[in-house]
């Protein structure tokens, strides 16, 4: 068990340096200048000579490329994250004030998608075929085919139009203003929530159907067991391990779908941050912002995977 | 003498009969799916024809009619300078389209041919490519494209660019997993046994059989294109405006006043749903027809 865990540490670590790798190449070597990147085409033509070098020479951008990758990782491992072009804040700072909003609207968002999503997939994989799977069915195929920060929009619009309510502009820690921060958060979690519990329903409902054609769950029937007992004690847990796998995965569309709902509701997280980022050209936040999101999502997958080991043997013991 | 000349003549029919026979036999079976997959063509169809439906151009300002509501003039309402927004619509799926398909034909076929040589040759060559889509794989695909995009610069090619990366990895898994169960057949290794070469193993042996999952993947992978090409346009890093697309019209929108007028939001975000679920239902018929064992799989 724990050398499974260092295997999947010690690969985790190497895809973090690979996708660090990745990044650097994406925003720094790919054809496209950073001066142009920074200040836009129009207005890199009005500089000058000597500006252009001067500005080169203070990002450090003169330097050779792997100079520039190891003072990268360097200030990463400092926990500095370098500074934004335009924003005096440090990038670290921005997450610290940023990030708590981003991870509560995704821990809120992953528990509502199992809260809705399982019963749904219970009902629909006991009943095939039946009106109430035929409706649950076109339902998940129609959320997986809404984009989420359209609903936002439509939300923040609803809302507004009916009720004059919109949603506080200013962050707010869940500790100092939980009221607040919960109008903040509800919004982009409900919608990214649903999202996600269309995709566990549908691999919710085919992987309990297969595991109630199983042996053991018809031998659990056989000897007289309750059928609730038997879903929910026999096929239940072997139905949710690819659930739980699933979920995983699908925190990638919860990381990457935040930056787009957080813009759409205006929510002042990480999402909006990136948003920010890519609207001012600002590549050194992108940059790390990149990295963080990457890496994020590479830790939680890991922890995914172990979760899956701890809950099944076939796995652990391979 | 007759029978060779009268062969090619013959060839050309009889496909386009089993082509036909195939679409019935699919309309047959899957009826929802065949229904959706008639939407999608009309969707298609609309882009093409984009300048006889729309009744405006979509560029154009009329100054006495700006920010107006829904009328019988202008059936979807007009923006904030007077453009109306149904024609907007209408040109906007030409972008949406033009992307998806320039992505997937990229990216998703370029993966799926990496996937090939990965399964074919496996070794070193396997591992190291295992590697690199792990990295690849490692991002949420829009946070990719966006940085991708932004590196790059804004463009219709670019915004291709940035989405096809975001593809190659799962036609390479899906791909690259087919290969390798094929490459055990008995009749491949027939052909290897009678001196085939590896081009001929590949292309004539093995890549045939790639088509069916090939297919299924790239219809899945439209409406992911078209979801992920309407975000970078809402974020601002997709096809620069003025160019009407579904993604600029809905971040426009947002900068028309405190609250955004409800038609400028409602008709570009219900376009990108209907093109999603048209594609993605088209695809999921197809799936039960050409595979059904792939299921959930892709």
């Amino acid at each position: 068990m724990y050398s499974y865990i260092a295997r999947r540490l010690v690969f985790g670590t190497l895809t973090v340096v690979g996708v660090s790798i990745t990044v650097f190449v994406i925003m720094r070597i790919l054809p496209g200048d950073p001066l142009v990147a920074i200040f836009g085409p129009e207005g890199f033509t009005k500089l000058t000579d000597k500006e252009r070098a001067g500005y080169m020479a203070q990002l450090g951008l003169n330097d050779p490329l792997w100079l520039q990758y190891l003072s990268w990782v360097k200030s990463i491992a400092q926990g500095e994250f370098g500074h934004s072009f335009f924003r005096s804040e440090s990038v670290a700072d921005m997450i610290l004030r940023r990030g708590p909003l981003t991870a509560e609207i995704a821990l809120f968002s992953v528990v509502l998608s199992w809260l809705v999503g399982i019963p749904v997939a219970i009902v629909s994989a006991l009943r095939p075929n039946s009106i109430a799977d035929s409706v649950v069915r076109f339902l998940s195929i129609l959320f997986l085919a809404v984009p989420g920060f359209w609903v936002g929009m439509l939300i923040v619009l609803a809302l507004l139009f009916w009720f004059g309510y919109r949603a506080p502009l200013a962050g707010a820690s869940l500790f100092s203003d939980p009221v607040a921060n919960l109008q903040l958060v509800v919004g982009p979690a409900i919608v990214l929530g649903l999202g996600q519990a269309a995709y566990i329903a549908r691999m919710g409902r085919s992987s309990l159907l297969e595991v109630i054609r199983e042996d053991y769950v018809r031998t659990a029937r056989a000897k007289g067991l309750n059928g609730r007992l038997v879903i929910s004690l026999h096929a239940l847990p072997n139905a949710l391990l690819p659930v739980i796998t699933l979920s995983g995965v699908l925190l990638g569309l919860v990381l990457a779908g935040s930056v787009p709902v957080e813009r759409a509701f205006g929510t002042p997280g990480l999402g909006f941050a990136m948003f920010t980022a890519v609207s001012e050209r600002d590549i050194f936040v992108m940059q790390n912002l990149v990295f963080l999101y990457a890496a994020v999502f590479v830790l939680l997958n890991i922890l995914v995977d172990v979760t899956i080991a701890v809950l099944d043997p076939r796995i652990r013991l391979q | 003498m007759t029978t060779t000349v009268a062969q090619p003549l013959s060839v050309a029919p009889s496909r386009l009969r089993a082509i036909l026979r195939g679409i019935r036999r699919f309309i047959r079976r899957a009826p929802f799916s065949a229904f959706w997959g008639i939407v999608a063509a009309m969707i298609v169809a609309m882009a093409i024809a984009a300048p006889a439906i729309a009744p405006y151009p979509p560029l154009k300002s009329d100054f006495r009619a700006m920010q107006k509501p829904p009328d019988e003039k202008h059936w979807f309402g007009t923006d904030q300078i007077g453009r109306d927004t149904l024609s907007r619509v209408i040109y906007g799926s030409r972008a949406s389209l033009t992307v998806a398909l320039g992505a997937v034909l990229c990216g998703t076929t370029l993966g799926a041919l990496w996937g090939l040589a990965c399964g074919y040759f496996g070794g070193r060559f396997d591992m190291a490519s295992q590697r690199l889509i792990e990295f690849l794989q490692s991002f949420p695909d829009l946070i990719l494209a966006m940085a991708i995009a932004m590196a790059l610069g804004g463009g219709m090619t670019t915004v291709i660019v940035a989405i096809a990366v975001t593809r190659i990895p799962f036609g390479g898994r899906v791909i690259r997993a087919v290969v390798l169960s094929l490459k055990e057949m008995q009749y491949v290794e027939a052909a290897r046994g009678i001196g085939a070469s590896h081009r001929r193993l590949m292309f004539r042996h093995i890549l045939p059989q790639c088509v069916a999952p090939y297919l299924i993947l790239a219809t899945t992978h439209l409406g992911v294109a078209i979801v992920i090409e309407a975000s970078l346009g809402f974020l601002g890093v997709g096809i620069p405006p003025p160019t009407p697309t579904w993604g600029n019209m809905l971040a426009d929108s947002l900068n028309a006043g405190l609250v955004p007028p409800w038609w400028l939001v409602l008709f570009p975000g219900a376009a990108i749903t209907l093109t999603v679920l048209a594609f993605n239902l088209l695809g999921d018929g197809v799936r039960d027809m050409l595979d059904p064992r792939l299921r959930g799989s892709v």
